[in-house]
């Protein structure tokens, strides 16, 4: 949330560059924000970072160690010099984020103040304080880290959290494209013309608010116009081509297998999927390692030429170029060119490689130094800004002559060189190595249908630049197989651009490698010296690299550092792992707009009128039960109590919708059941029910159900409500072996099912489905009718899980809600009430039934659950007959047993401990207080000698205490099973 | 137009209570296959492009679909005069409106036309139930698509783009053109997707189980919140499909 900007001590308007500068910025939109408690103008199109400094404002933060000022370095968003706070967001690039009206933004890690931050008194210690020195430093006496960790972690980490922010909507959706280009730089937009013309769906990403890349703010030739140029030929043909799509403000983070691209825009994570990929990302600009390179006013010439082009910004007053190729020149040229008074063009070189250059400068009248660098930046006490720089002659690789010539400046640019923008490249297997000839890391060893173009490919001349983009569309539509005219080689050898050796060493330290980490050149030096010969290693020991930057300017130098102390090549060297991200992605992002799938009866509307407290059950959503009769609340107990006890007196009705239902038909129908299930089906009768459990190949039980023979070649079988799936495939995967001639369908949600259970049901039921004999003899216990419920066609079955009197009405799901309508109306005369889910559960607890996945586990085969009787023995096979067998000659272990506890005992609950002295034996699967044994009844796995009814065992409850319960014969009511036969 | 009182029946939608919450008092209701629908307005009187919107989403479920699978489904197909698509995951317009798409070599599902409100689609389930019964539907096996699937469509020329939000195949026009079938997860759960697009307007099919389609109503209408969708009665679909 924006804090109000207050119009008072708002700073006057700051002056821009004329137009064409500042193609990001709208003038006429004026902005206030508020920054460090000042208010300041800005204008739309502006970063936080371009205005601040439009208003004089450098410096945006403390470095992580020392606290040392830092200014933008990139003004791309590559460093961590610009992470401010946001009310509610921490670490927030102030160079990429855009400014918007009443912006109230601090610095973050300083204590005090932005710039007066008493934290800086560290870096006076920084000789005390080497690479790695907490690694050896606070461990030291045993349990001193207990004391040191706290106040460490103190000052460590960037900005605060706000704990009461509110999250904003994130998504993901998937993009296709024949070719995806990373980068829209001239070899981007030339790669994806040349692909969409050839007629490939291009999908072109940018991670910049407009398509050009550095034609949007670099200088190609000496009169400056040549990006002007190419901007307008190709931009328009790009913007206007059907076959591209572009994504501006875009990043492509990662590059997985096939081409799987994350790119992010905005709070949306896009899944790309692309058959080919053109990496045209381009090349971070290199800073120089001197003395002080890090102060504000101290960046990189891009930077400059970024405030300048995109901003109308002018970076400086009086300015120093750095330089260790001829693209340096050009950003002296831009700087004069917009009055900015260049003292010096440095060059670390003999001269630029384009001789007219020299010639130009001169005319311009910069003073140029070659083979000299700066070996220091000058600042007054408060480092708060450049103040000038120590120029000296290079006299050897690295090493400087005594004599000093300093300048007055309040800008300091750096050009020593680029580096491949390589990390998707690498994250796809690219292989990077060292040309010392160019000094330039060059990328091979690329998987199929990905391709680079560009400055990434080691081409730096804008000619050999756009063919090259050329040369990689044309690459991709060949593998596209789509007409493509050859494309043209490339022309002349690759423009040199790095300085071999832009590494200054001072006595007095202070020499950046890693801005993020404060790592200075003896400390990548100090590591090698430890033994940390291999560079990861090296940015383990010293978290060189490890920053919000990821080494994109510390990689190089620190290759080069480490080859140099190790006496080895800088390709043998090489750099750090490149991972994803590219850069930081929220976590919001990696979320996206979560989907959690649920399934609904058709009877759900029936239980949310009625009030249930719904449960998951799987991914279903089931009644748990339904307010209290007497009371009208919602009390598990009770309500689960009374719904029990009337069905046990009366009658009720539950919804078993959720039940799996499986069809199973053909010739082989009966045959594929009596291989899947234990029991035996060849000889099940035509309209019987019949119980069915299944074992998989361990002999563990797994699943159950009823299987209804309702036609000579036609099952139907129900399954387990979480086990339906698993039972479903299981039942697909043993036929794709067995060949059988059946057919299996999955019709779970084409049923609608309702159990009628208790004394009065059948009463209920004469009056639904009058053309159905429902006595008990032409209907007796496990049979199976098909006959119709009032205007519904309907699957009767006489099953017994609750151990009542009972019917289970399948119904097609369209009639559902019109069933349950009929039998509440029928039952009204009878008291009907429906129940839910924990009724049903304590109902058949007290039948000794079991519940698969409840009462058992991983390892419980039919023995041991007391199941052998659904076993057949006789035939020859079942899926787990061989387990079982062998199961059942082993010495048994534990048997599930059912216990019983007077109803004032502690109750135990589900997964407590049964024990044997100090042994655990076994553990509680299901127990509750019983309303028709007046008693606490449960299940549990007991030792095999404790099975016995009239035995005893020790279970553990709740707070430590153990009861000794006795073991019963199941079950434990209606122990002949008269009510549900009756 | 009638009231839901009216038109009330003993059958239900999946997703008939939504709509009815919708619409609870409203007139506006009428018959469709023995179901009450939410009918909107009169078609007549519709303008095609307030029918027709960028992105709209209608539930179909109350027209008639059936499934056959077997070795002799095809045949039974063909003696019933319908046209067969070629290959797996394609899917054929009748010349009546209705649809035929073929989910494996020996299974078809088929969808009913707005033309005759699903009735051939209705009539010839019977009569296969019946035969079925009657052990004279030997090699092929009825699919009660009716009750499993909710039929939902996303119409207009965004339908691809709200897909990909949701589902990982690529269903713009260019890759699946009209008459072809997916069988894919969308959203984290199954669903069959058929492109039925006609010749003025970009139409996909989704089959979900009827269990979820609560599930992906709501999840279908946010995906087409930033492309203006809005939910559309199957009178105003009807009208886009002559056939």
């Amino acid at each position: 949330m924006n804090r109000h900007v207050s119009p008072e001590n708002i700073q006057t308007m700051p002056t821009r560059l004329p137009a064409p500068m500042g193609s990001l910025i709208n003038r006429q939109q004026p902005i206030t924000f508020q920054f460090e408690g000042t208010n300041y103008h800005g204008v739309e199109g502006d970063t936080l970072a371009s205005a601040l400094i439009a208003n004089g404002r450098y410096l945006l933060s403390r470095s992580f160690k020392y606290h040392r000022p830092r200014g933008p370095l990139t003004m791309a968003g590559q460093d961590a010099n610009t992470l401010v706070q946001l009310p509610d967001e921490p670490n927030v690039l102030a160079d990429t984020h855009p400014l918007s009206q009443g912006l109230a933004v601090t610095g973050q890690n300083y204590s005090g103040s932005l710039d007066h931050d008493s934290d800086m008194k560290l870096g006076k210690f920084s000789k005390f304080m080497p690479v790695g020195f907490y690694y050896r430093s606070f461990y030291k006496p045993k349990g001193a880290w207990k004391f040191w960790e706290s106040l460490i972690r103190k000052k460590a980490g960037l900005g605060r959290y706000d704990l009461n922010a509110t999250g904003s909507y994130h998504d993901k959706a998937y993009l296709f494209a024949d070719v995806v280009v990373v980068g829209s730089g001239p070899a981007g937009l030339k790669a994806a013309l040349t692909a969409a013309e050839g007629g490939a769906k291009v999908l072109l990403v940018e991670q910049q608010s407009q398509l050009g890349g550095a034609l949007t703010y670099a200088r190609f030739d000496d009169a400056g116009v040549r990006a002007g140029q190419v901007r307008e030929a190709l931009i328009p043909a790009v913007e206007a081509h059907v076959n591209i799509h572009v994504l501006c403000k875009a990043t492509c983070n990662g590059w997985f297998t096939d081409n799987f691209l994350p790119v992010i825009q905005g709070t949306r994570m896009y899944k790309v999927r692309a058959q080919e990929c053109i990496v045209a990302a381009g090349a971070f600009d290199q800073p120089a390692i001197f003395r002080n390179n890090d102060l504000p006013g101290v960046m990189l010439a891009s930077a400059a030429q970024r405030l300048i082009r995109h901003y109308a910004v002018r970076p400086g007053k009086r300015a120093v170029v750095l330089t260790g190729n001829d693209d340096g020149y050009l950003a002296a040229l831009d700087l004069h060119e917009q009055g900015i008074e260049v003292a010096a063009l440095v060059d670390m070189r003999a001269g630029p490689v384009d001789t007219r250059l020299t010639q130009t400068i001169n005319q311009h009248g910069i003073p140029l130094h070659v083979e000299h660098t700066v070996f220091e930046a000058l600042h007054d006490k408060t480092l708060h800004h450049v103040t000038g720089v120590d120029v000296r002659r290079i006299t050897r690789r690295g090493e400087v002559a005594d004599d000093s010539l300093t300048l007055e400046c309040d800008l300091l640019c750096m050009a020593a060189g680029y580096m491949p923008m390589y990390q998707l490249l690498c994250q796809a297997g690219g292989k990077l190595t060292y040309n010392d000839d160019v000094a330039e890391f060059s990328l091979s060893n690329l998987p199929k249908h990905l391709y680079v173009a560009g400055s990434v490919n080691g081409l730096h001349d804008l000619d050999q630049v756009l063919q090259d983009g050329v040369i990689a569309g044309t690459q991709a539509l060949h593998s596209l197989d789509l007409p493509a005219t050859e494309a043209a080689p490339l022309v002349g050898a690759p423009k040199q651009v790095n300085f071999p050796w832009p590494i200054f060493a001072h006595p007095k330290g202070k020499e950046f490698v890693d801005f993020d980490e404060d790592l200075q050149i003896r400390d990548i030096i100090n590591a090698t010296r430890h033994g940390y010969r291999d560079v990861q290693l090296v940015k383990r020991f010293s978290t060189v690299g490890m920053g919000p930057s990821q080494g994109r300017h510390s990689a190089l130098p620190t290759a080069r550092l480490v080859a140099d102390a190790t006496g080895r090549t800088v390709s043998e060297t090489g750099v750090t792992t490149a991972r994803p991200p590219f850069t930081a992605e929220t976590l919001s992002h990696l979320a996206g707009r979560s989907f959690d799938p649920f399934r609904v009866t058709p009877l759900h509307q029936r239980h949310l009128q009625l009030g249930a407290k719904m449960m998951p059950a799987g991914d279903w959503q089931r009644p748990a039960f339904y307010p209290s009769a007497t009371s009208g609340h919602l009390d598990r107990d009770r309500c689960m109590q009374e719904e029990a006890i009337h069905v046990r007196e009366k009658v009720g009705l539950i919804d078993v919708s959720t039940l799996g239902g499986i069809e199973v038909r053909g010739p082989d129908a009966a045959e594929f059941v009596n291989r899947i299930y234990t029991f035996g089906f060849l000889k099940q009768p035509v309209g019987r029910t019949r119980y069915a459990a299944m074992a998989n190949e361990q002999g563990v039980v797994v699943d159950d159900g009823v299987s209804c023979r309702l036609g000579e070649n036609h099952f139907y079988v129900t399954a387990t409500t979480s086990g339906l799936a698993r039972v479903y495939q299981s039942m697909l995967q043993w036929n794709a072996q067995w060949r059988l001639d059946v057919d299996i369908a999955n019709v779970t949600s084409a049923y609608a099912a309702v159990n009628v259970a208790g004394p009065l049901s059948r009463k209920v039921l004469e009056k639904v489905c009058t053309e159905v004999d429902l006595s008990p003899e032409a209907f007796p216990y496990l049979e199976l009718r098909e006959g119709k419920a009032g205007e519904a066609p309907a699957r009767l079955l006489r099953v017994g899980f609750v151990g009542e009197l009972g019917y289970e009405l399948h119904v097609p799901s369209r009639y559902g809600e019109y069933l349950w309508d009929l039998l509440m109306k029928a039952g009204e005369e009878f008291g009907i009430r429906p129940f839910g889910v924990e009724a049903q559960r304590l109902l058949r607890l007290e039948k000794g039934h079991v519940i698969i996945g409840q009462d058992t586990d991983g390892m419980s085969h039919p023995s041991e659950i007391g199941m052998s009787w659904a076993v057949n023995r006789k035939k020859p096979f079942f899926v787990g007959r061989r387990a079982v067998d062998i199961l059942d000659e082993q010495p048994a272990k534990r048997r599930l047993v059912g216990f019983r506890l007077p109803a004032t005992s502690a109750k135990p609950l589900e997964g407590h401990l049964v024990l044997e002295g100090s042994d655990i034996t076994g553990n509680v699967t299901s127990c509750e207080y019983s309303p028709s044994q007046d008693a606490i009844i449960g299940l549990a796995y007991a030792g095999a000698d404790k099975a016995t009814p009239g035995s005893h065992i020790t279970i553990r409850v709740e707070g430590g205490d153990e009861v000794n319960a006795e073991v019963v014969k199941l079950p434990f009511y209606d122990a002949n099973n008269s009510r549900q036969e009756m | 137009m009638a009231t839901l009182e009216d038109t009330l029946t003993t059958k239900r939608t999946p997703l008939y209570h939504l709509h009815q919450a919708n619409q609870p008092n409203a007139t506006g209701w009428q018959h469709l296959g023995g179901y009450a629908i939410k009918a909107g307005q009169d078609e007549t009187q519709v303008e095609p492009t307030t029918v027709a919107p960028a992105c709209g989403l209608t539930d179909l479920s109350a027209l008639a679909r059936v499934g056959l699978r077997g070795k002799k489904a095809a045949t039974i197909l063909s003696e019933k005069h319908y046209q067969l698509p070629a290959a797996p995951n394609q899917a054929l317009r009748q010349e009546d409106g209705s649809l035929v798409a073929k989910l494996s070599a020996s299974e078809y599902l088929l969808l009913g036309s707005f033309a005759d409100d699903g009735e051939r689609i209705s009539r010839d389930e019977l009569a296969w139930q019946a035969a079925e019964r009657a052990h004279r539907l030997p090699d092929a096996y009825l699919l009660p698509r009716q009750d499993t699937h909710a039929w939902l469509a996303l119409t207009g020329s965004h339908a691809s783009d709200v897909m990909a939000k949701l589902c990982g195949v690529d269903l713009s026009p260019k890759a699946f053109a009209p008459g072809h079938v997916a069988q894919t997860s969308v959203a984290r759960a199954n669903a069959i997707i058929i492109n039925a697009s006609q010749a003025d307007l970009s139409c996909l099919y989704l089959l979900v189980d009827s269990a979820s389609a609560c599930y992906f109503w709501p999840i279908l209408l946010d995906a087409m919140q930033e492309f203006e969708g809005k939910e559309l009665n199957i009178m105003a679909l009807r009208h886009h499909h002559p056939a």
